[in-house]
């Protein structure tokens, strides 16, 4: 059984100070057991200025199993798949522990975003590129964080106003937008499942 | 004549006496046997077995010795045994090397245990940093390594843990902390929940002195009969479990020196395989190019055809058609030299021709083996016999003994073919020596295993003789040829074993092969453990412990009797011997079935 209890207080913990890390979790339906987080790219590697997100199952015994975490953007880095978005993270496998939190899990994934290991890789073609080329390597990375981690290029402004345009209320599209991190599609499929 | 005493005086033959020419010196042979009578664990003879009973004994005795060493309390010298695989020694090592801090908190040891536990009581309430609930602190459990969460968690993360396999390695749930829960923590609260997973805890920690460690095996008998059996020194011996299983310890398959463990396993695997049917078929046949079934031309001209009809080339197999002479078939050349394909049957077939060499000697001597077995009843009764006679003979005992020594020495024998195989074969050895020194070494070799099997051979003959019916001189002659054959052939046993270990396994650089050495009185049979009564005490704080929450407990007659093995005595002794080990009243009885356990 999950602890619902505890999965209540981690998002309250980490959506109060979103403002200083930019790590959300939120839940993707109305329960708890399915999440998506959402984490910021690290400034000063190819990763910046986009926003990913994380597809967060949690288990039966959460917290005493590791939440199974996912990157549902499309990433190019050696230790995530970008096939599947698979992560190879240690601390999401054997080295979990039930004192980490689902924002400490984020945040060394936010980590490992900086900081690949290539020599222990989940996507072996990325890896492979990591080492040899990297020129191509951060090119690669950056072009893909432009064209999946910025679902859109437009302001927030202009999100609110494509939504209200499409009849949506402008207060719930803000905080709709807001929940979910400001991504414009899944504000809509919040919006239109009511 | 009891023919186990027969059995265990056999060995004690000296070497000196390698030839007796007379009969004096025969009797002096006999006679030193007949001082030894009874049949004693040679020096080497350390193995013992570990019962349901004796187990939780066995480990006692490497525990205590951590314990006084390292003035540890029990569940850290355990945690500290199961990190080190319950081998002291290392343990011992470990410390002299890279002092008590590294030994410890590698194997998740705290170094400093907590004595302010009592401060943290008076606190009324904390935060569980898991379930990130204020509770009271009699809700909350401080481990040795310092941190503390409420018991709940620390329940369920028992319990995950356990399911998951990983009772003998049970971490602290903080992060990074690498120390090992205290087992009685862990069986206290996970026994309020689960009482049925406390036991398995407990068993799991028990049995890990058996799967843990690399001196004590599991009897791979079939069905099991409990027992594990422990060794001392040498993990390459083959040894007798008390349920009469003998086995290798080392990859616990029947006994096959001087066979290496790796060649035995080979050799069983070409057996079992019908590579060499295929080998065969290679050989001899080829595919139909139409059906595909194999075909065996039995004379005749190349021309061949397939029972499907379709009839082909046997030269180069390719399809044709019916009009040929004696020399060509119409419309058909296939002159050209094939060599690859001309090698790869040769070779085959020379192979073929060698696996049938060994294996048929191999067989042949596990089949005189399997009949010869039968001669134990047949020499019981011809002893009988002579007994019976009123004669100056009164001693048979070397008939028995001539008799196990043919065992020993045909096993030995048959077991010598798969090791020739794989020794000479060219294969496993072809980077660790050159063939002309290979090729001197078989010539060596091959001398000695002749020799060994001629001699076998006569033993076997004069204990086949019906001497029942001979007179007294005649018998008094197969005797002295029965015990001089008997020492020879286990000098010549014992030779070839020293070659195989020395001459030729001992000269490779890899040292993968190695055999179990050889015992003149055959394979060892493991002794009991005794279950050491002076364990008492060192638990006697948990015990009282156990008696308080079990209120009484069960008493000995409530139990359903275990197995219903062994004398009335023995068997009660164990059982209390086990209960007042303080272990006792939690433990399960592994001889109940399940559901016993269960209702318990």
């Amino acid at each position: 059984m999950v602890d619902f209890g505890r999965v209540q207080k981690e998002l309250q913990e980490c959506n109060k100070d979103i403002n200083v890390s930019g790590i959300s979790v939120n839940p993707k339906f109305d329960n708890l057991i399915n999440l998506i987080g959402t984490i910021p790219g690290p400034v000063g590697t190819p990763y910046e200025g986009g926003t990913f997100k994380i597809d967060i199952d949690l288990p039966e015994a959460y917290p005493f199993e590791p939440p199974r975490m996912k990157f549902a953007t499309k990433v190019w880095h050696p230790n995530i798949s970008s096939q599947s978005g698979a992560i190879c993270l240690d601390i999401l496998k054997d080295q979990w522990s039930p004192a980490l939190t689902l924002k400490t899990a984020l945040l060394s994934i936010q980590a490992l975003l900086s900081a690949p290991e290539p020599d222990d890789p989940q996507d072996a073609v990325v890896a492979q590129q990591y080492l040899k080329d990297y020129q191509t390597f951060a090119s690669t990375a950056r072009y893909w964080t432009e064209s999946f981690a910025k679902t859109s290029s437009l302001g927030v402004e202009d999100k609110v106003q494509k939504l209200v345009e499409m009849g949506f209320p402008e207060g719930l599209v803000r905080s709709t937008l807001e929940a979910v991190g400001g991504d414009e599609n899944l504000a809509l499929e919040k919006l239109c499942s009511g | 004549m009891d023919l186990e005493d027969c059995m265990s005086s056999a060995g004690e033959e000296e070497e000196e006496d390698y030839y007796c020419s007379d009969r004096d010196s025969l009797d002096d042979a006999l006679e030193n046997e007949e001082s030894d009578p009874q049949w004693a664990p040679p020096k080497g003879s350390s193995s013992k077995v570990i019962t349901k009973e004796s187990l939780l004994a066995a480990q006692r005795e490497d525990m205590r010795r951590v314990m006084e060493l390292l003035s540890l309390r029990e569940h850290h010298a355990r945690t500290l045994l199961i990190h080190y695989r319950w081998d002291v020694e290392k343990i011992f090592a470990v410390l002299v090397e890279k002092g008590k801090d590294r030994l410890f908190t590698e194997a998740g040891v705290p170094i400093l245990e907590s004595h302010n536990s009592d401060s943290s009581v008076s606190t009324s309430t904390a935060m569980c940093d898991i379930c990130m609930e204020d509770l009271p602190s009699n809700e909350m459990t401080k481990m040795d390594c310092g941190h503390c969460f409420c018991n709940n968690c620390w329940t369920e993360h028992f319990i995950v843990k356990i399911n998951e396999g990983q009772s003998r390695r049970i971490r602290c749930m903080a992060h990074k902390c690498f120390a090992i829960c205290d087992e009685a923590i862990i069986r206290d609260l996970v026994d309020k929940r689960h009482p049925d997973l406390a036991e398995k805890f407990d068993r799991f920690l028990l049995e890990s002195y058996i799967e843990d460690n690399k001196m004590v095996k599991w009897c791979p008998s079939i069905p099991h009969c409990g027992n594990a059996i422990r060794v001392e020194e040498d993990e390459f011996c083959e040894v007798e479990c008390s349920c009469g299983n003998q086995f290798c310890f080392s990859c616990l398959c029947e006994a096959h020196s001087p066979c290496s463990c790796v060649m035995w396993e080979l050799w069983t695997k070409k057996c079992r395989d019908e590579s060499e049917t295929v080998n065969w078929i290679t050989v001899h046949t080829k595919p139909c190019p139409k059906c595909h079934k194999p075909v065996e031309k039995n004379g005749g001209c190349n021309l061949v055809s397939c029972i499907c009809g379709q009839a082909f080339c046997w030269l180069c197999g390719g399809a044709t058609g019916r009009d040929h002479t004696w020399s060509n078939i119409a419309g058909h050349s296939c002159g050209r030299y094939k060599e690859d394909r001309e090698k790869k049957s040769e070779r085959a077939k020379r192979d073929l021709y060698r696996y049938m060499h060994y294996h048929n000697r191999y067989k042949a001597h596990t089949d005189s083996f399997k009949q010869e077995s039968r001669l134990k009843e047949t020499i019981r009764d011809k002893v009988a016999v002579l007994e019976g006679r009123d004669s100056q003979l009164r001693d048979f005992s070397w008939v028995t003994n001539g008799l196990y020594r043919l065992f020993r020495s045909r096993r030995a024998l048959s077991y010598s073919y798969p090791f020739a195989y794989y020794m000479f074969g060219g294969e496993l050895f072809n980077d660790e020596m050159t063939k002309e020194d290979l090729e001197i070494k078989q010539h060596l070799f091959e001398d000695q295993q002749q020799q060994l099997e001629t001699n076998v051979e006569k033993l076997s003959k004069f204990i086949e003789e019906p001497f029942d019916n001979y007179s007294e001189d005649r018998i008094m002659e197969i005797r002295m040829q029965v015990i001089n054959l008997s020492v020879i052939t286990d000098t010549l046993c014992r030779k070839m074993y020293e070659c195989i270990e020395t001459d030729l396994l001992g000269s490779l650089q890899f040292g993968i092969h190695n055999i179990a050495p050889y015992h003149s009185k055959g394979i060892e049979k493991a002794t009991e453990l005794p279950i050491s009564w002076a364990a008492k005490s060192c638990n006697a704080e948990k015990r009282h412990k156990l008696e308080d929450t079990t209120n009484g407990g069960t008493s000995e007659s409530d139990r359903p009797s275990g197995s219903g093995s062994s004398d009335e005595i023995g068997f009660s002794s164990l059982k209390r011997a086990r209960k007042d080990d303080g272990f006792g009243d939690s433990m399960f009885d592994l001889n109940l079935p399940a559901d016993v356990i269960d209702r318990n």
